[in-house]
C-alpha cells in the first residue's frame, strides 16, 4: 500500500471513530438505577428494597439550607424556592414552615371527632364538658385568645388543636414568617425527589433543577444555598471520583505516550496505538445499546476497566514488528498467540453472560464485543496503516543483556510452592473482614459534609435513612389497624428514648373500626344539649353560644367513616398516600423513624408482631444484595477461570504447556489477594474487577513468555512488548493507586500489584530457563 | 420595681400636647426595664363570648428581648413563658403545652411590640406600630396603632398610660370590641368594682400613681 493510501486509511479510520463517538454521545442512554444491576431479590427485605420502596423514602430527601444573609432576605428566598420546587416534576414534595397543620381542610372539619383520639378516653358528658369549658375561660384571658374566639362555639374541646398537635412532627425547626430556621439562622427546606437516592444520574438532574431554580430567584446572589442528603452525596462523590480519575488518567496517558515514544521512537505509533481500544469500546457500547437499549453506568465503568487488556494488542504488534519482513508478515507470527489470548478471554467472559444478572450480562456483552473488535482492528487494520519503515524493537540497546539476565535467572521448582504456602498463610492471618459490602465506604463522603448533614438532619428532625418500619396487611385499612395496634408500643419506645419519633400512618388517619367506635360514643342531640346545659350552669358564657358545636356533633354521628382514598384530598392526604403502598394484592405501610438510638428495641417490636411489622434495615438489605451480587461474580469468575484453562489446554493440546500459562496467572492472583488482605484491605466488587483485569494481562505475559522462540531476537521482541505492557500498566494504575479515594486506590493498587506479580511469575514459571540462543 | 426618675419632670404644669416623635422615642427609651424585672399586675378582660369581665391577678416577668413571662395567681394558677418564638403554657393539673408563635402572627407582632416597649426599643416599636404620644406631665399616654395587616385584623390599638418613666396601664382594644386592661405595679392592688367596668378602669389608669 502506498504512503498516501495508508495515510488516507488511517485518517478515514479516525474519522469513522469520531463519527461513532458522536453517535454514541447522542444515542447513549446511561442507566444508573442500581436495581437493574443487581441480582433478583432473594428475601423479603431485598424485595422491598428493590421493587417496592427503592432505598427508602428518607434517602430521597434533600436537606436544604439557605444562609449568608439576614432573615429578611432569606425568608422570601426560601418561600420562592419552595414554590419553584413544588412546580418541578423532579420533586415529589417540598416541606417548609408554611404547611400549617392547624389548617384542617374545612370539608373535614366535622370529621374531627372521628380523627381525634379524645373520644377514646372521654365521653361528651357534663363532667368532661365542664372541665373543658372552665379551661376555655382561662384560655380566653390569655394573649392568644383571639385565635380561639372563632373556634370556640364550634369546637369547645379544641379537637382541631389536638389534631394539629398530633400531626406536627415531634421535632420541628423554629419557624419565622412561615419559614423554618436553623439555630444558626439559615432558612431550611426539605425536598423529596421522585428519583431514588441510589440513582446518581436522576439525582443529578434533580439537583441541577434545584440549583437553577434557586439561581433564578431575585436576590439569590446575596445568599448561599447548601444542599445535603444521600442523593446529593451520591452525585458529589461520583463527580469527585470522576474528576480525580480523569486527572490521574490524564497523567497516566501522558506517561503512556512518553513511554510509547521512548519504546518505538516514532510519533506515528501514537496514532495507531489507540485505534483497537477505542474501536472496541465504541462498538462495544453500540452493540450493548442494540442489545439492551440502555447501558448501565456500572457496566461502562467495570467494562472499560476490563477492556484495558486490549491496550496490549497493538503493543504486541509494534514490538513484534520485524525490520526484515512486512507488517502483515510479522503480525502473522504472533497472531495465533494473540488470537488465543483474545478468544480465551472472550470465552471466559461468557461465564458472566450465564450469570443471569442483567448487569453482568451487559458487562459480558460489552467486554466480549469490545475485545473481539479490538482484536479484529489489531489484526486487519493495524498492519494496513502501519508505516513501512518501523524500528525493530529487537535492536533496542540494552535489551539483549536484560533478556539474557532474565533468561539466566535460577528457576527453582520449589519456589512457586513456597510462594503459594506464603500467600495462603497471609490470607489466613489477614486482620480485617474478607469482604467490604458497604460500597459507600469506598466512596466516602468528606467528614465536614457529614457533620453538616448531621446538623441539618437534627435541625429539621429529618427521618433516619437506615431504618424503616414496614407494616404489612391485606388492605389499606388493615395497615391502619396494625398501625394503631403498635402505636402504644412505639410510644413506649419513644418514652424510653429508643427512638425519637415514629411517623405511623394512623397518626393521620385512624382505621375505619376506630372511627366507628368514636362515632358510637358521640351523644345524640338531646343528650348532648342536656350535658352541655349542666356543664354551663354558672359559667359566664353567652347563652346559645355553643349551638354550632351541637350541630357539628350531630353531623359527625351520621358521617361515613373516612377512607384513605377520601383522606387523600386533604392537605395531609399526600403524606398518608406516600406511606401506603399497594403491592401484589397486599398493602404496605411505611413508617419513617427519626433518631433511632436502639434498633434492637425496634426489632423486638417487629418480632412481637410477626407477619405484620418488620424493621427494615436498608443498609443491611443493600449490603446483603451486594454480597449476593458479589457471590454471582465470584461464581462467574470461577467458571471463567475454568473455561480459560480449558481453552488454553485445548489450543495447546498439551496440559503441561497449559499449566505453564495458567499456574503463574493463578498464583499471581492469589499473591495479590494475600498482599491486599495482609495490609488490612477488605475486598469489594472493584477489587474483583481489578483482579480480573490483572489476570487478563497476566495471561498475555504467560502466553508470550511460554512461547518457544526460534531466536534471541524474537525473545527480545517478546521482552520488549511485555516490558512496554507492564510498565504502562504499572504507571497508569500505579497513579490511580495514589488517589485519595478508596475506590480508585482499590482498582489502581490491585492492577498495579497484579501486573508486577504476573510479570515476575510469568518469567519464573512460564519461561523455560535459558533458551538456546542462536542468532539468525 | 425600681423607679428610674432620670426624666426631668417639668415643674410647671403644661397643657396636654402632642409631642414630636423624638420625644416619644426619648420616653420609650426611658421605659426600658432592667433585665430581669418582675412586676405585679391585675388584668380585666372584656370578652364578647362571656357575659362578665374576667379578672386575673399575677406577675409579669421581663427577661430581655423576646423573653416574656406571665404568672397567673388568681383565680387559677398558670405560667406562660415566651422565648425564642415559642410559647409554653403550664396550667395547674394539666400537662405543659407548647406552641410556636408563628401559628399566630398577630400574637407574635403583639408580643414583639410588648417586648420592644419593655426594652425601651423605640425603633422596633415604630416598625410595628404608629406611635402617638400625648404628654400631660407628669402623666403621659402612648397610643400604639398597628401597621401590619395581620395584626390590624384583630387589634385596634394599645394604649399605655403612665407617668415619669413608669407605665401604669396597658389597654388592648380589639377590633371585635373585646378589650383587656392591665394594671401594673402599684395599681395592680387597686380595688375594683364588681363586676369591673371600663369607666372604672379608665379612672384608675388616669390617676397619677402615688
Amino acid at each position: 500500500m502506498s504512503v498516501a493510501a495508508r495515510r488516507a486509511l488511517l485518517i478515514g479510520s479516525w474519522l469513522a471513530l469520531a463519527a461513532l463517538a458522536l453517535f454514541v454521545r447522542h444515542a447513549l442512554v446511561i442507566d444508573s438505577d442500581l436495581r437493574r444491576f443487581m441480582p433478583p431479590a432473594a428475601n423479603a427485605d431485598q424485595k422491598l428494597l428493590l421493587d417496592e420502596i427503592g432505598d427508602g423514602p428518607a434517602s430521597r430527601l434533600l436537606l436544604l439550607a439557605i444562609g449568608g444573609a439576614s432573615e429578611e432576605t432569606l425568608a422570601p428566598l426560601a418561600r420562592g424556592l419552595a414554590l419553584k420546587l413544588r412546580a418541578d416534576a423532579h420533586f415529589a414534595r417540598v416541606l417548609d414552615g408554611q404547611a400549617d397543620p392547624a389548617a384542617l381542610d374545612p370539608a373535614l372539619l366535622p370529621y374531627r371527632y372521628l380523627l381525634s383520639p379524645t373520644l377514646d378516653h372521654a365521653a361528651f358528658d357534663s363532667a368532661f364538658l365542664r372541665s373543658e369549658l372552665e379551661q376555655r375561660i382561662q384560655d380566653l384571658s390569655s394573649p392568644g385568645a383571639d385565635m380561639l374566639e372563632e373556634l370556640l362555639p364550634r369546637d369547645p374541646s379544641l379537637e382541631v388543636l389536638t389534631l394539629a398537635q398530633r400531626w406536627t412532627p415531634a421535632k420541628v425547626p423554629i419557624t419565622r414568617d412561615g419559614v423554618w430556621f436553623s439555630p444558626r439562622g439559615e432558612a431550611l427546606l426539605l425536598a423529596q425527589t421522585h428519583a431514588p437516592g441510589f440513582d446518581p444520574a436522576a439525582q443529578a438532574a434533580a439537583l441541577d433543577a434545584l440549583q437553577a431554580g434557586f439561581d433564578a430567584l431575585p436576590n439569590s446572589g446575596s445568599a448561599r444555598l447548601t444542599i445535603s442528603g444521600p442523593g446529593y452525596f451520591s452525585v458529589l462523590v461520583g463527580a469527585s471520583t470522576r474528576a480525580q480519575a480523569e486527572w490521574l488518567s490524564a497523567f497516566g496517558t501522558l506517561g503512556f505516550v512518553l513511554l510509547l515514544l521512548f519504546a518505538y521512537r516514532s510519533a506515528g505509533v501514537l496514532m495507531l496505538a489507540a485505534l483497537p481500544l477505542l474501536s472496541g469500546a465504541l462498538l462495544g457500547i453500540i452493540i450493548l445499546m442494540l442489545a439492551f437499549g440502555s447501558v448501565h453506568g456500572i457496566t461502562l465503568a467495570f467494562g472499560f476497566t476490563l477492556l484495558g487488556v486490549a491496550q496490549e494488542y497493538p503493543i504486541r504488534v509494534f514490538s513484534h514488528r520485524r525490520a526484515d519482513v512486512g507488517a502483515s508478515a510479522s503480525l502473522r507470527a504472533v497472531w495465533p498467540l494473540l488470537r488465543l489470548a483474545i478468544v480465551s478471554a472472550c470465552i471466559a467472559y461468557l461465564a458472566f453472560f450465564a450469570s443471569g444478572v442483567t448487569g453482568l450480562q451487559q458487562l459480558a456483552v460489552f467486554t466480549i464485543s469490545g475485545l473481539l473488535v479490538a482484536g479484529v482492528v489489531t489484526r486487519w487494520l493495524l498492519p494496513l496503516v502501519m508505516p513501512s519503515h518501523f524500528r525493530d524493537a529487537a535492536d533496542m540497546a540494552g535489551l539483549e543483556s536484560a533478556r539474557a539476565w532474565l533468561a539466566a535467572l535460577p528457576r527453582p521448582r520449589w519456589l512457586p510452592w513456597i510462594l503459594l504456602a506464603f500467600a495462603l498463610a497471609l490470607l489466613w492471618l489477614a486482620p480485617t473482614p474478607l469482604w467490604q459490602n458497604d460500597l459507600s465506604a469506598l466512596t466516602p463522603v468528606p467528614p465536614a459534609l457529614l457533620v453538616r448533614e448531621g446538623e441539618l438532619r437534627d435541625a429539621l428532625g429529618a427521618p433516619d435513612v437506615r431504618y424503616l418500619l414496614v407494616l404489612d396487611a391485606a388492605s389499606a385499612d388493615a395497615v391502619l389497624d396494625v398501625s394503631e395496634k403498635i402505636s402504644p408500643q412505639l410510644d413506649k419506645l419513644i418514652a424510653a428514648h429508643a427512638v425519637d419519633d415514629a411517623e405511623l400512618p394512623s397518626r393521620y388517619l385512624p382505621s375505619l373500626a376506630t372511627q366507628h367506635s368514636r362515632q358510637a360514643r358521640l351523644p345524640d342531640r338531646a343528650t348532648l344539649t342536656a350535658a352541655l346545659d349542666a356543664a354551663l350552669a354558672d359559667l359566664p358564657f353567652q347563652p346559645g353560644l355553643f349551638a354550632p358545636f351541637i350541630d357539628d356533633v350531630e353531623k359527625a354521628r351520621a358521617l361515613p367513616a373516612l377512607t384513605p382514598a377520601e383522606f387523600a384530598h386533604s392537605p395531609f392526604g399526600a403524606r398518608l398516600e406516600a406511606m401506603l403502598v399497594q403491592r401484589d394484592g397486599h398493602w404496605l405501610g411505611l413508617a419513617t423513624l427519626t433518631g433511632v438510638h436502639e434498633p434492637a428495641e425496634l426489632a423486638a417490636l417487629a418480632t412481637a408482631n410477626p407477619g405484620q411489622v418488620r424493621l427494615l434495615d436498608l443498609k443491611g438489605a443493600s449490603e446483603s444484595l451486594i454480597a449476593q451480587y458479589r457471590a454471582r461474580i465470584l461464581q462467574a469468575l470461577g467458571v471463567a477461570l475454568l473455561l480459560l484453562a480449558l481453552t488454553v489446554a485445548a489450543a495447546f493440546r498439551d496440559l503441561r504447556r497449559a499449566w505453564h500459562v495458567i499456574a503463574p496467572m493463578s498464583l499471581a492472583t492469589l499473591l495479590v489477594l494475600a498482599v491486599l488482605r495482609i495490609s488490612g484491605v477488605s475486598l469489594s466488587l472493584f477489587h474483583l474487577v481489578a483482579l480480573t483485569l490483572a489476570a487478563g494481562l497476566g495471561l498475555h505475559y504467560a502466553l508470550f513468555f511460554e512461547r518457544k522462540v526460534e531466536n534471541a531476537a524474537e525473545g527480545r521482541r517478546t521482552l520488549h512488548a511485555t516490558l512496554v505492557c507492564v510498565l504502562s500498566a504499572v504507571m497508569v494504575f500505579g497513579l490511580l493507586a495514589t488517589s485519595s479515594l478508596p475506590v480508585l486506590r482499590a482498582i489502581g493498587l490491585t492492577v498495579a500489584l497484579g501486573v508486577a506479580f504476573h510479570f515476575c511469575l510469568s518469567i519464573l514459571m512460564a519461561q523455560e530457563s535459558t533458551t538456546p540462543t542462536v542468532e539468525k | 420595681m425600681t423607679l428610674t426618675l432620670l426624666s426631668a419632670t417639668p415643674s410647671a404644669p403644661a397643657p396636654p400636647r402632642e409631642t414630636p416623635a423624638s420625644d416619644a422615642a426619648a420616653l420609650i427609651a426611658r421605659l426600658a426595664r432592667p433585665v430581669p424585672s418582675t412586676t405585679p399586675y391585675a388584668e380585666v378582660r372584656f370578652a364578647h363570648l362571656l357575659k362578665t369581665p374576667q379578672v386575673q391577678h399575677g406577675e409579669l416577668d421581663y427577661g430581655g428581648a423576646g423573653k416574656l413571662g406571665k404568672r397567673v395567681e388568681q383565680p387559677y394558677r398558670e405560667t406562660m413563658t415566651i422565648d425564642a418564638g415559642s410559647v409554653q403554657v403550664q396550667r395547674e393539673g394539666r400537662s405543659t403545652r407548647h406552641f410556636p408563635l408563628d401559628r399566630a402572627p398577630e400574637l407574635q407582632a403583639l408580643l414583639a411590640g410588648f417586648s420592644a416597649l419593655l426594652g425601651g426599643d423605640a425603633a422596633t416599636l415604630e416598625k410595628i406600630f404608629d406611635i402617638r404620644f400625648v404628654d400631660n406631665a407628669p402623666k403621659w399616654t402612648l397610643t400604639l396603632t398597628p401597621h401590619e395587616a395581620a395584626l390590624r385584623k384583630h387589634l385596634r390599638e394599645i394604649v399605655v398610660d403612665g407617668s415619669a418613666a413608669e407605665p401604669h396601664c396597658f389597654s388592648l382594644h380589639e377590633i371585635d370590641g373585646d378589650a383587656s386592661v392591665m394594671l401594673l405595679g402599684t395599681l395592680a392592688g387597686s380595688v375594683l368594682p364588681r363586676p369591673p367596668t371600663r369607666s372604672a378602669l379608665d379612672a384608675i389608669c388616669q390617676r397619677v400613681a402615688p
